[in-house]
């Protein structure tokens, strides 16, 4: 019996040396506010893993507050490496995406032919030296190919994101759902009505409801969240408000409105 | 060594059986079952009237020749078999025939309407002779009934004349063809048609007569054209050849004993023959950005695979590993016997090249070239790219694609412009109902959907580049009004109105793009 007690967290150790092996230690990216950050198992949108990020209605084909919600997250990151953006419909405006601050000249654009020349572009990318994140747009992948993204991932410590976009003129209709895919976090964007700062015309800083839907070993969350310049964080957000529930947030947005 | 030319060609091109076919096409065969060979004669159209052009062996046994009238060929020789004359299949199937010879050596330069030159400097060796080699091509073009004479000098001036007067295979040796010249015709060297028709009428007949006589008369009579083409096939001057592909000591041969058709063992040879090459790369200090790489199968059909490099390297297992994929569009069929790699664009590269696999201590680029070359190589250049500032107001032209590893520029779009994320390659119209002329719409529809405006920003106005197009395509209609609109539900679009108020048109509006 001493034996087995002896041998066993000898094991554990052997295993957890091998599986160090095979991944590389896992950092994160906080958003600077305890209020996000608490969502998180490690305080913090995880790196070298991929995140799923969908929209609504017609935002699922046209994919813009995503691509710019996306651009915004990587953007702390593409300060140290290249990012690639997989697509299959060349309309993603680069001058916007520079716009949000993003740097245009690390990002390398790619257009596939079909939803899994995007996955093995993904993969391919991520599992590459000197590419820090890779953005696909696609469909959700299936179980399999999940997998394959995160093992990509997991090689160097690269942030992938998948857009969830419907292909152009596919079915309308709800996106393919995939429960218990290999995604660390599935978010769902929409854009939010802005609020220019008191006293100034036409339109604020961009605002984006953001919902965090799943996030494994964490909870999710639901914000209102601004582009904010500020330097209160290592992301480019300002909490503008917390949403606890989705219905309350329908409401609370009609009664402001209203008022 | 002295420099090799060879020669193939015909004696006469009148007196050929067909226009060379394809190598690949093989060569159809027209002698009938019983009975002697059927005559086949060419015909071309020349001012009206049907002339042959050209006649094989048995047509002129007939008495037939070049220049005769179709239908009197046809009274002196009932069976005679005619066909067009077509030129440009002539020229194509022998480009085509010069391609397949790069396998002998890479330098192959098209000579006239029959001929072919090969440079085999520093290549004999590998047929074990300059007699070997010249053997085995003619060999082979005899087996595909393509009737050839060829002939190796220093020279291709006197490589041109063994081949069409001398005996079949003559091989002169390093700085002796003028002997071998003396008793050619003074056809041989290639004059021009004013020499070649006087020079027999002052009873010069051979080349050895020309030669004897001293240069400063040759040149008066005859013109300095003659005097260059006795030194050019003497040596004495030298001669610009203009091969298909430029010549460059960066060729790589490897023939097989067997013919290979698996695709492992394409793979198989295609990592070994980039190994051979990038070897010399490496210790020449240079490396390559393009790779050709051609598979020769036994019937003389050609497939060429071919990559590119963002930067130059000489990584022979990286470059494998992009010519792999594309070894499953070459078809081997009886089977390959012979594969040849070629690398252009060959720049010096000092730094030795670490294995980019294992990491660490590379520079982003070079970290980024292998995936980049990968991406490339299999998508196809127009599918990666990189988006740069471009100056131009106009949205659709502000961004110029360059290659993704181009290097940076300084210019960056004006940020005090807002622009979308997701700009529309063809802006969709929508309905607007604006409450003034010069303003905002208070509302739009869009793809059927209604969209109250809740806050507006503009207008930012864009005219068109009229140093671009023709006047009329920049009259008041063409300018753009742009708004950035926002609706209820939070939605940033881009619009534009196109045209003035008050015009002869109504202005349109559009939905050009939509902002995150």
């Amino acid at each position: 019996m001493a034996g087995a007690t002896t041998a066993l967290p000898a094991l554990r150790a052997q295993i957890a040396a091998m599986q160090a092996g095979t991944r590389t230690p896992s950092a994160v990216l906080p958003f600077g506010d305890p209020r996000i950050d608490g969502c998180f198992p490690a305080g913090g949108l995880q790196r070298g893993g991929w995140h799923e990020v969908g929209g609504a209605g017609l935002e699922d084909e046209t994919s813009a507050a995503l691509a710019a919600f996306s651009a915004l997250l990587l953007r702390p990151l593409a300060a140290s490496g290249a990012v690639v953006w997989v697509m299959r419909r060349d309309d993603l405006h680069v001058p916007g995406l520079a716009g949000l601050g993003f740097p245009a000249g690390r990002l390398i654009l790619v257009k596939a032919r079909d939803e899994a020349e995007v996955l093995a572009v993904l993969e391919d990318a991520l599992a590459t030296v000197g590419v820090v994140a890779a953005v696909g747009e696609a469909e959700t992948p299936d179980l399999k190919a999940g997998r394959r993204l995160q093992l990509a991932c997991e090689r160097r410590g690269a942030t992938g994101i998948l857009l969830r976009r419907r292909p152009y003129g596919g079915p309308v209709g709800k996106a393919r759902e995939v429960s218990g895919s290999a995604a660390h976090t599935r978010w769902r964007i929409a854009a939010a009505p802005s609020q220019p700062p008191p006293g100034e015309p036409g339109l604020g800083p961009p605002r984006w409801r953001v919902e965090l839907e799943r996030c494994r070993g964490g909870r999710p969350g639901a914000w209102i969240l601004e582009q904010s310049e500020a330097d209160h964080g290592p992301h480019p957000f300002r909490l503008v408000s917390q949403l606890a529930d989705h219905d309350v947030v329908a409401e609370e947005f009609e009664l402001r409105q209203a008022g | 060594m002295a420099i090799g030319g060879g020669s193939l060609g015909k004696v006469d091109p009148a007196t050929r059986q067909k226009p060379n076919p394809p190598p690949s096409v093989g060569f159809a065969d027209t002698s009938p079952t019983g009975g002697g060979p059927v005559p086949v004669a060419l015909v071309a159209s020349e001012a009206g009237t049907r002339r042959l052009a050209a006649v094989d062996d048995a047509a002129a046994a007939f008495g037939l020749h070049v220049g005769q009238k179709a239908a009197d060929a046809a009274a002196l020789c009932p069976e005679l078999v005619t066909a067009d004359h077509d030129p440009d299949g002539d020229r194509a199937a022998l480009e085509v025939l010069s391609d397949w010879c790069v396998r002998f050596s890479p330098a192959v330069a098209i000579d006239g309407l029959d001929g072919l030159f090969l440079d085999i400097e520093g290549v004999a060796h590998l047929w074990g002779g300059e007699g070997a080699m010249l053997d085995d091509l003619l060999a082979r073009l005899a087996r595909w009934g393509a009737p050839a004479r060829g002939a190796i000098a220093d020279t291709p001036g006197a490589a041109w004349a063994l081949a069409r007067f001398a005996p079949d295979r003559t091989i002169a040796p390093p700085g002796g063809q003028a002997p071998l010249l003396a008793t050619l015709p003074v056809a041989a060297l290639r004059l021009d048609e004013a020499a070649q028709a006087q020079l027999p009428r002052l009873g010069l007949f051979h080349v050895g007569q020309l030669l004897a006589l001293p240069r400063a008369q040759l040149t008066r009579r005859f013109g300095a054209g003659t005097v260059l083409r006795i030194d050019q096939a003497l040596g004495a001057s030298r001669e610009a050849l203009a091969f298909r592909r430029p010549v460059t000591p960066w060729f790589d041969r490897l023939a097989f004993a067997e013919p290979i058709s698996v695709l492992d063992d394409l793979g198989r040879a295609a990592g070994d023959i980039t190994a051979l090459l990038c070897a010399r790369l490496e210790a020449e200090g240079q490396g390559a950005r393009r790779f050709e790489l051609v598979f020769h199968r036994l019937d003389g059909r050609d497939y060429p695979v071919r990559i590119g490099l963002s930067r130059p390297g000489r990584d022979a297992a990286r470059i494998t590993r992009l010519l792999k994929p594309k070894l499953e569009t070459v078809d081997p069929g009886f089977g390959i016997e012979v594969v040849t790699l070629w690398a252009a664009d060959v720049e010096p590269l000092s730094v030795a090249q670490r294995s980019l696999e294992t990491g660490g201590g590379v520079s982003l680029e070079e970290g980024l070239a292998p995936l980049v070359d990968r991406l490339v190589n299999r998508l196809g250049e127009d599918r990666v790219w990189r988006a740069d500032p471009y100056e131009s107001h106009v949205p659709e032209r502000s961004v110029v694609r360059r290659a993704p590893l181009a290097p940076a520029v300084e210019a960056s779009w004006d940020p005090e412009r807002p622009r979308p994320t997701r700009l529309f390659r063809r802006p969709e119209p929508i309905t607007v109902l604006a409450q003034l002329p010069d303003e905002p719409p208070a509302h739009f529809t869009w793809r059927g959907q209604r969209h109250r405006v809740r806050r507006a920003e503009g207008p930012e106005r864009i005219g068109q580049e009229w140093w671009r197009k023709a006047f009329d395509g920049v009259g008041p209609g063409k300018i753009r009004d742009y708004y950035r609109v926002e609706d209820e539900a939070g939605g940033r679009f881009w619009i534009y109105r196109q045209g003035l108020y008050g015009g002869d048109d109504a202005p349109k509006w559009w939905l050009h793009g939509l902002f995150g």
